[in-house]
């Protein structure tokens, strides 16, 4: 028997771009084996999905609390009940599609490197951050999602047929906003990796779900709240730096506030998101490939 | 008598030695810990922004002049509020408490405890306490750093002796409080195999009703009446109410008391529940 | 050309040094002390294709390592090499697809999903055109007997199930060139035997060059002619099996049978007396005694039957392994 493989089975030459078909065709088996896998577990994931949900409900009763007693955050922000419950919304569609797609492959990447797993992934011949990054899928966290677009429809509801000064939406928000909403995914991925791939050099990294909570935790309000005094070197560190204060605000601005009059500083702002996601991909896959150099796998 | 002794002087030599450990375990992973102390601290900085926000449109408090109130709180009573309620949660919180009683049980480690004078409560309690020295000790720079860099927030200034010993004694029995809670919980996989269930709910409470969240004073009626008949307001509402005046000080003590009978009611439960589930397990043979 | 072809390769390593006690723990915090380890220390091999090479060595002795080098799972420090032309480490997808590395009691498949969930996964990433594929997995679990637990979840499979597994997802792209680290560890002596069985199938069927790592001496025997020893990360020794015995060890095993009645004295001044088992009697001598002692023997006692060996090739590679070791033992001392 030959020992050459059929060339009808490998891809043609030495193309270091495979097709985008190729890759979808790999991540569908992911998401596959993660359903069917997320399913021989089926009491686990409708715990996950129940606290999922009940986080949710908590979070709104506080805030109903706090519009029992206040009306809005911020005084002549716009961030009111309604406009705040958007803003909520938009935070949880956010960070479920994180949460879905790229946390437990974060978590995943820390452990792959403290037991010397990652030498498989280096193995196939596929980009290692491509299948670090998609391999594995919780979609018990799509339940937020669920709860998010819920929130969401219903508080546009209530905005866009309040009797004084109805919401108007245009239609373009129909595009805006999921790019938006995927540019915040992008930064948020490339934080994820970035602080996953830092356990290469600083050993274990329990605190990884404690970084990403303390820092998305800065994301989770209108920028407007860090607008004063010393709150502005972190309005500055967290909208140009670690650019996460842009992945909620924007989107949720676009919808949830007037069309006009829109601050002068708003459209620039949407652009500069879009740039941010781009740079911060570059970024984490600078890092990453850092991170590969100094891989020293397991001892045997 | 010189038994007695050596058996003090064993334990405490145990003490020491689960001590050291717990501290060096800590140390090796050097980033991890750094880290991590320091990370504690930051969604502290978000409520403050927020809460700053928040009491810009609070309309200002009828007949007090110019001071904006939330429920009897102005913005810098907030602030102290939350730093105070993370010192009661550094006492208060177990984690992995509940859970890891709950496997022992369902891994029949527990089925040790049958043959050892050693107790497992008593075991735990220890771990605890070790945990928390061991953490806190090291712990204390960045607390006391922060706690005096805000010192500004305390507008109403260190309570008196009387009052700050009040406070010291509450936040003591919260640890103590919450170690026998979590312990019951744990206990109930004597009976019931998943306690992941119950637990979640229990978390959940926690959260939202100690007062962790968001001062308990904010809640409307009847859950603000309710909510002083369940004793998880101790582990972090009641010892930050007590130091910042809002409980008046002839109820002090009476409220003291009332602690005290909570933590009573949990430590008779939690033996009884041990005992009754000993006798259950080994009824099945392990 | 060679297909493998290894050039004064080496690669260390930085080892964290941690002292006792907490007074250590807390300086540790503030400065690191740091030991260099030499994993492999300038290697030289080349193999043709088609070889069966096996390395031997003792733990830590830089084999693995080795292998690790040649997947480009790691980088080394210095030195060169090169796999079907390929410089490993550059991680080029065309030389991913075309070789296979397995590691004993290492899984990659997916532990909660049946084995042939993963197998499909391999497919889409190796793009292994289907009907290919349909006729690979069929050869290869009609091979290895394990058609039934396809369906089965990985974690309810045996060690060596598992290993069978993990040798299919390995071989379902049919690569050239194979690396097996350690792949019979742990298994029990049945599936040993299977898994060494249908490694000879293949490899001689298929004709691939595979490297093989293994301190058990009954899968060496089994498959290699050509034998690599390593240790403290060298090459102490490449050639075949039966030439380590001539290098390595200067001795030979007498085994004598004594006729009815006889019993031996004062045989410890012909050689090491290994044992006594009336009528036999095994004694060690070295190579360049064997006539005389065979002389002395015959002379002094009526034999019925006389056997000159070799000593079991385990013994020979442990005597040698220590020996290394003590030798390294000796200039670490003389250096400090």
């Amino acid at each position: 028997m030959s020992a050459v493989p059929d060339p009808a089975s490998t891809s043609t030459g030495s193309a270091k771009f495979e097709g985008l078909g190729y890759y979808w065709q790999v991540i569908l088996a992911f998401a596959q084996n993660s359903l069917i896998r997320d399913m021989t577990f089926r009491t686990n994931f409708l715990l996950e999905c129940v606290s999922s949900i009940s986080w949710t409900m908590m979070n709104v009763g506080f805030y109903l609390i706090v519009f029992s007693h206040a009306n809005s955050i911020g005084a002549s922000t716009g961030w009111g009940k309604y406009e705040f419950f958007v803003f909520m919304a938009t935070t949880w569609i956010v960070n479920s599609l994180v949460e879905t797609f790229f946390m437990p492959n974060a978590e995943e990447f820390s452990e792959l490197i403290r037991t010397g797993g990652l030498d498989f992934a280096l193995l196939k011949p596929i980009d290692t951050q491509f299948l670090i990054s998609f391999r594995k899928m919780d979609w018990s966290s799509l339940s937020n999602l669920m709860m998010a677009l819920i929130l969401l429809a219903f508080s546009l509801w209530q905005l866009t047929h309040r009797p004084e000064n109805p919401l108007q939406l245009h239609f373009s928000i129909l595009f805006f906003y999921p790019l938006y909403i995927l540019c915040g995914v992008a930064i948020l991925y490339s934080l994820t990796i970035t602080l996953s791939a830092t356990s290469i050099w600083l050993g274990r990294n329990q605190t990884l779900y404690d970084f990403w909570f303390y820092i998305t935790n800065f994301s989770r309000y209108p920028m407007e709240i860090y607008q004063r005094g010393w709150g502005m070197a972190l309005w500055g560190t967290f909208t140009f730096v670690i650019p996460v204060l842009v992945v909620v605000n924007v989107p949720a601005r676009l919808l949830a506030q007037p069309l006009h009059p829109r601050a002068w500083w708003e459209w620039p702002l949407a652009g500069f998101t879009v740039v941010a996601a781009i740079l911060s991909l570059l970024a984490s896959r600078w890092v990453f490939q850092r991170a590969l150099l100094s891989y020293r796998s397991a001892s045997s | 008598m010189t038994a007695l002794a050596t058996e003090l002087s064993s334990r405490l030599m145990t003490w020491w030695i689960i001590l050291r450990i717990a501290l060096e375990e800590r140390l090796v992973y050097r980033g991890d810990f750094a880290l991590g102390t320091l990370m504690r601290f930051l969604p502290i900085v978000t409520q403050i922004f927020l809460w700053w926000a928040i009491f810009e449109s609070v309309p200002t408090a009828a007949g007090s002049g110019q001071t904006k109130a939330l429920v009897g709180y102005s913005f810098p009573d907030m602030v102290a509020y939350y730093l105070l309620t993370m010192l009661g949660r550094a006492f208060s919180s177990m984690p992995g408490l509940a859970s890891g009683v709950a496997r022992q049980i369902r891994e029949g480690e527990v089925k040790k405890y049958l043959t050892q004078p050693v107790d497992l409560i008593e075991f735990l309690l220890l771990g605890r306490v070790a945990h928390k020295l061991a953490y806190y000790s090291v712990a204390t720079i960045p607390f006391a750093l922060v706690f005096f860099l805000c010192r500004g927030y305390f507008s109403s200034g260190m309570p008196d002796v009387y009052t700050l010993s009040i406070f010291i004694a509450t936040l003591l029995m919260s640890f103590l409080l919450g170690f026998f809670m979590e312990v019951c919980l744990g206990l109930v996989g004597f009976w019931f195999l998943e306690v992941s269930s119950l637990l979640f709910v229990y978390m959940l409470f926690n959260f939202f009703l100690s007062g962790h969240m968001f001062p308990l004073d904010m809640l409307p009626e009847p859950w603000r009446s309710l909510v002083e008949y369940i004793p998880l307001k101790y582990l972090a509402y009641h010892p930050a109410a007590i130091f910042l005046g809002k409980i008046p000080r002839e109820q002090l003590l009476f409220e003291l008391g009332i602690e005290i009978a909570w933590l009573i009611f949990f430590v008779f439960l939690a033996r009884w529940m041990y005992a009754r589930g000993l006798k259950r397990y080994s009824g099945f043979g392990g | 050309m060679a297909i493998i072809e290894i050039d004064q390769l080496s690669k260390s390593y930085r080892v964290y040094q941690k002292g006792e006690g907490l007074r250590a723990a807390v300086t540790g915090l503030f400065h690191r002390q740091y030991r260099e380890v030499l994993a492999v220390r300038e290697v030289n091999l080349k193999v043709e294709s088609g070889e069966f090479v096996a390395f031997l060595g003792p733990n830590g002795a830089g084999k693995t390592t080795t292998l690790k080098l040649l997947s480009g799972v790691i980088y080394p420090t210095s030195g060169r090499a090169k796999v079907m032309g390929y410089v490993p480490w550059q991680r080029d997808n065309e030389y991913r697809r075309r070789f296979a590395l397995v590691m004993g009691q290492k899984n990659q498949l997916w532990w909660d999903l049946p084995a042939q969930e993963s197998f499909r996964l391999h497919q889409r990433i190796y793009r292994i055109d289907p009907p290919a594929f349909r006729k690979t997995l069929d050869e290869l679990t009609e091979l290895l007997s394990v058609r039934e637990l396809l369906c089965r979840p990985v974690r309810e499979l045996s060690l060596g199930e598992r290993m069978k597994m993990e040798l299919i997802a390995a071989l379902l792209h049919s690569p050239e060139v194979l690396f097996l680290d350690e792949p019979t560890i742990g298994l029990d002596v049945v599936a040993q035997h299977n898994i060494q069985q249908f490694l000879k199938y293949y490899q001689e069927q298929r004709g691939i060059t595979v490297l093989l790592t293994s301190h058990y001496m009954k899968d060496v025997a089994a498959l290699c002619r050509r034998v690599v020893v390593i240790a403290k990360g060298q090459v102490q020794y490449d050639g075949s099996l039966s030439g380590i015995v001539d290098s390595f060890s200067g001795a030979k095993v007498v085994t004598l049978q004594l006729a009815e009645g006889t019993v031996p004295q004062g045989l410890e001044r012909l050689g090491e007396v290994l044992s006594i088992q009336l009528p036999k009697v095994k004694l060690k001598c070295s190579r360049i005694e064997v006539s005389r002692v065979l002389a002395q023997l015959l002379e002094q006692y009526t034999v019925e039957d006389i056997a000159v060996e070799d000593p079991p090739l385990d013994e020979v590679i442990a005597a040698m392994f220590s020996r290394v070791s003590s030798e390294e033992k000796a200039a670490e001392g003389v250096s400090q």
